[in-house]
């Protein structure tokens, strides 16, 4: 047996690794760490879940904000209207695009020894978050969002220095990646082919083969694919375990584990590309890694899309009762569906609990049922373990709230 | 006459207006009655006051501080909200049965001529020095947990609607007793109204 | 020779690291200094490789805990050991400064210096070479100052005064309505102070949010979001969008301000109605 710590994964985490003949032929993840979010919030003001809940993670504030609030709202039986939907999607849009380019490069291409433009990369982030923070007040953290709207006030102006911050980062993209057509794969893409093909990993971390996806907003729908079937996915069918020797919760749907994420999500929408490249390289860490990226560009022109149709004199905020009662939601973080549950009792939060993308993905398997990041691992070559747990995007402090 | 300071001769100009105002009614009397009064000519009068509107916007700033100062002096002590309410509620029927002038020219003028005191005297300006402690009062109160957290207007009306309300009646002669006999229980009864009963 | 820098992280959601990448022009800061350990950033050692190394610059992110563990080491071990040699330590983030949000569930969570606003047993041996830099998360600049700062003027907190003296209230756009108390019906307009009803923190809150602007863009209060107190020890207070009043009063004064020297201004300044102040800042003349 192996002991891996896994490291700046947003965090830590240990996997238990046992090898024969230089392949994986059992896996356990650990996370090591609990910081009590949950109890925190217990007995606090339903609002003060909105300053709270971004500090589960330091990269999804934006993502543990909405899903806060829509939890709340639903509470309420509140639905925004447009320009509200638009100003938080833009927003964690926003947040997602930063995620996954800081994964693409610091993570993945530092991984895989390959070189990249630091200083683009880094502009590309500067920028994205700039164009977050015109709503936001700031990125990292912050809590412009609220049951009924949020708290700022766009003009014209800021619509316009938004416009053209999404098109820099556009730009500086298509520079750097080049297209998505996986004939023709050029620059980024294709070094990151290449390389995945030169040390033979095109084929490895191949999963279950079933996705989830719970949010539901202009860009996907809450849904699941198992054995290729696209059926809507329901919320209450969610249960959590405990799990030996690590502070964080396994989650199964209908008793059965389904990766959420990037990959899940294309599939899911169906778009091309990715469809494409799963046809050939199943969920793989190929296809894995390639959705992530690939969604980067379809998150950009979203941002830009909203932006130009976003309709600034609708009000950015009605004013809304939080009601006593219990509910949960889902939203659509970068590492995929992020589940908030909440229960209200004499208008103080009497519940909490905070369902991460990541434990969707690195349940361990429980009741004979193999899960995501085990069947992913075993079989592989044991030197490819780091880069298939990386694949995923694994946050650990979310995961250890 | 001896030589006094012009600050001294303004307030004696002051006193003098109140007590005329309160005997004979604002609208009543003039710059020129003042004078008369004080054997000044009304020339001189207009060296420290510029009108009779002037005079009487520095009138109610003067009360507003002579009140507030004392109320502040109750309110630096280390006593609780209910000895407080005592204090003012002394000082308040004190001050209307020694200088009845001083509560009357702000119950009969200052709230009831508002055209008078509209350029200059807006608001709470010229009250501020006394409805500043009343809110340190009330703060200081609640903060404490003594007191009922509620608006402060429907604190202060209470309080001041209460004690307006007696002085009015003794100006009216229509208490049969001495102002000064009531000053306990109605310090219970504002203490009781604003109490926090948790 | 580069100063050597190490950024540990103890009990963290990581949001100080990705406030730092936000830095414009990081690449002179990455140069600038020989970047043995970042959690984000490129660095050249491994966790496990920092048992022998020493550093010049020590960071701290996040609050330390007894008995935490750092891959295979205990936190506040390694912490104390590669502090002891550093010439300078940097908390950075309210959690490395006072223990922050996670002491809410564990007391036992501390800052390097304080334990909330207590010092800590730290204090004695550390106070003289430790920068604090609370905010949650702080901000890029703040962070990028205090690693390069020497000598700096700290206040009781061992916060520098240059990023500290300031009040978040300093610079806020809506300053006009709260010199003349207006305020901020509700949410979500660019109009009226925050201060009155939606429990903004910016008048008695140490920080220079709107003097250096968060994303070189904006700040809680520029998009209407109340300030929050981040950078003090009793982050997080609670009932965080609504003021605290005793009797309409806010129960927190603007930084130094007596309540009665409050009291009289607010006072006069709200007798003064001014039309402009209570109009939709774009509305049609």
């Amino acid at each position: 047996m192996k002991i891996e710590l896994i490291e700046k994964i947003e965090g830590e985490a240990f996997l238990d690794v046992s090898c024969r003949q230089g392949k994986v032929r059992d896996a356990y993840v650990r996370f090591p760490h609990y910081r009590g979010i949950e109890k925190i919030l217990v007995g606090r003001d339903p609002l003060d879940a909105l300053v709270i809940n971004p500090r589960v993670c330091g990269i999804c504030g934006h993502a543990h904000l909405q899903a806060t609030v829509r939890t709340l709202e639903k509470l309420a039986g509140f639905e925004p209207n447009e320009k509200v939907k638009k100003i938080r999607e833009i927003t964690r849009f926003c947040e997602m695009v930063q995620n996954h380019i800081k994964w693409f490069y610091l993570v993945v291409f530092d991984r895989l020894g390959l070189t990249y433009d630091f200083r683009t990369v880094h502009v590309m982030i500067q920028k994205i978050n700039m164009l977050a923070a015109i709503f936001s007040g700031q990125w990292p953290h912050s809590s412009y969002a609220l049951p009924g709207g949020v708290t700022c006030d766009p003009s014209q102006l800021e619509i316009l220095q938004a416009k053209r911050l999404v098109q820099s980062v556009r730009e500086h993209f298509v520079l750097l990646v080049g297209a998505f057509d996986i004939k023709n794969l050029s620059k980024d893409l294709k070094r990151l082919y290449d390389r995945l093909e030169e040390r033979d990993l095109l084929y490895t971390g191949k999963s279950l083969d079933r996705f989830i996806t719970f949010g539901s907003d202009s860009y996907v729908q809450s849904s699941k694919i198992l054995h290729g079937k696209v059926r809507p996915a329901k919320l209450h069918n969610i249960r959590e375990f405990g799990q030996e020797k690590s502070h964080a919760k396994g989650v199964t749907y209908k008793g059965k584990f389904y990766e959420t994420g990037p990959l899940a999500r294309t599939m899911l929408r169906g778009d091309l590309f990715v469809k494409q490249l799963h046809r050939r390289y199943k969920d793989s860490i190929t296809t894995r890694i390639f959705a992530r990226i690939y969604e980067v560009g379809t998150l950009l022109k979203k941002i830009d899309e909203h932006l130009r149709t976003i309709d600034i004199s609708e009000p950015s905020y009605t004013p809304l009762e939080i009601p006593d009662g219990e509910t949960m939601s889902a939203i659509e973080a970068a590492r995929g569906s992020l589940i908030h549950k909440v229960c209200i009792e004499k208008g103080k939060i009497a519940e909490y609990v905070i369902i991460t993308p990541t434990q969707w993905n690195l349940s361990n398997a429980k009741n004979g049922e193999s899960s995501i990041i085990k069947k992913a691992l075993i079989g592989a070559q044991c030197e490819a373990t780091d880069i298939i747990f990386r694949s995923f995007d694994i946050c650990s402090v979310c995961t250890t709230h | 006459m001896a030589r006094i300071s012009k600050e001294e001769r303004k307030r004696q100009i002051m006193d003098t207006a109140l007590r005329l105002f309160s005997k004979e009614g604002f609208f009543e009397v003039t710059i020129a009655d003042i004078a008369k009064e004080m054997k000044m000519s009304a020339g001189n009068i207009y060296n420290y006051f510029s009108s009779k509107d002037a005079l009487a916007k520095e009138l109610i700033l003067y009360i507003s501080k002579y009140l507030g100062n004392q109320i502040r002096q109750i309110n630096m002590q280390p006593l609780s909200a209910k000895e407080k309410i005592k204090q003012i509620v002394e000082l308040y029927f004190k001050t209307a049965k020694e200088r009845p002038e001083l509560i009357e020219y702000f119950l009969r003028i200052y709230l009831s001529n508002r055209e008078v005191f509209k350029d200059g005297c807006e608001g709470m300006i010229c009250v501020s020095p006394f409805v500043t402690e009343i809110m340190i009062f009330f703060e200081e109160g609640v903060r404490s947990g003594e007191l009922r957290d509620q608006d402060f207007f429907s604190a202060f009306g209470l309080f001041m609607g209460y004690l307006g309300g007696m002085v009015f009646l003794m100006g009216e002669g229509m208490l049969p007793n001495d102002i000064e006999f009531y000053t306990d229980e109605i310090a219970e009864n504002i203490y009781r109204a604003l109490k926090n009963e948790t | 020779m580069r100063p050597k820098v190490i950024w540990l992280q103890g009990v963290t959601c990581n949001g100080n690291s990705h406030s730092f990448v936000n830095l414009p022009d990081i690449e002179d800061c990455l140069r600038r200094y020989d970047w043995l350990y970042h959690p984000v950033l490129p660095s050249s050692c491994t966790l496990d490789e920092l048992s022998d190394k020493e550093c010049d610059i020590l960071v701290l992110e996040g609050g330390l805990k007894p008995g935490w563990r750092k891959g295979e080491f205990d936190l506040e071990k390694l912490f104390l050991r590669l502090a002891k040699r550093a010439k300078k330590v940097v908390a950075v983030g309210s959690c490395a400064v006072y223990g922050g949000v996670f002491r809410e569930y564990d007391e036992n969570i501390t800052g390097v210096l304080f334990s909330g606003a207590q010092k800590t047993k730290h204090y004695k041996s550390l106070a003289q070479k430790t920068v604090n830099i609370p905010g949650c998360p702080a901000h890029p600049e703040w962070i990028a100052f205090a690693l390069d700062a020497e000598r700096v003027k700290l206040d009781t907190y061992n916060r520098p005064k240059e990023l500290y003296a300031y009040t978040v209230h300093s610079g806020c756009m809506r300053n006009e309505y709260f010199e003349w108390k207006v305020d901020a019906e509700q949410f979500g307009t660019k109009e009226g102070c925050l201060y009155y009803r939606q429990g903004c923190q910016g008048p008695f809150t140490h920080g220079s949010c709107n003097k250096i602007l968060w994303n070189e863009t904006a700040s809680k209060t520029r998009v209407g979001t109340p300030c929050f107190g981040c950078t003090e020890p009793d982050f997080p207070k609670r009932d965080l969008f609504a003021t605290k009043t005793y009797m309409g009063i806010p129960a927190t004064m603007p930084l130094g301000v007596p309540k009665r020297a409050y009291l009289t201004i607010t006072g006069i300044a709200k007798s003064f109605h001014i039309p402009r102040l209570h109009k939709r800042l774009f509305d049609e003349d």
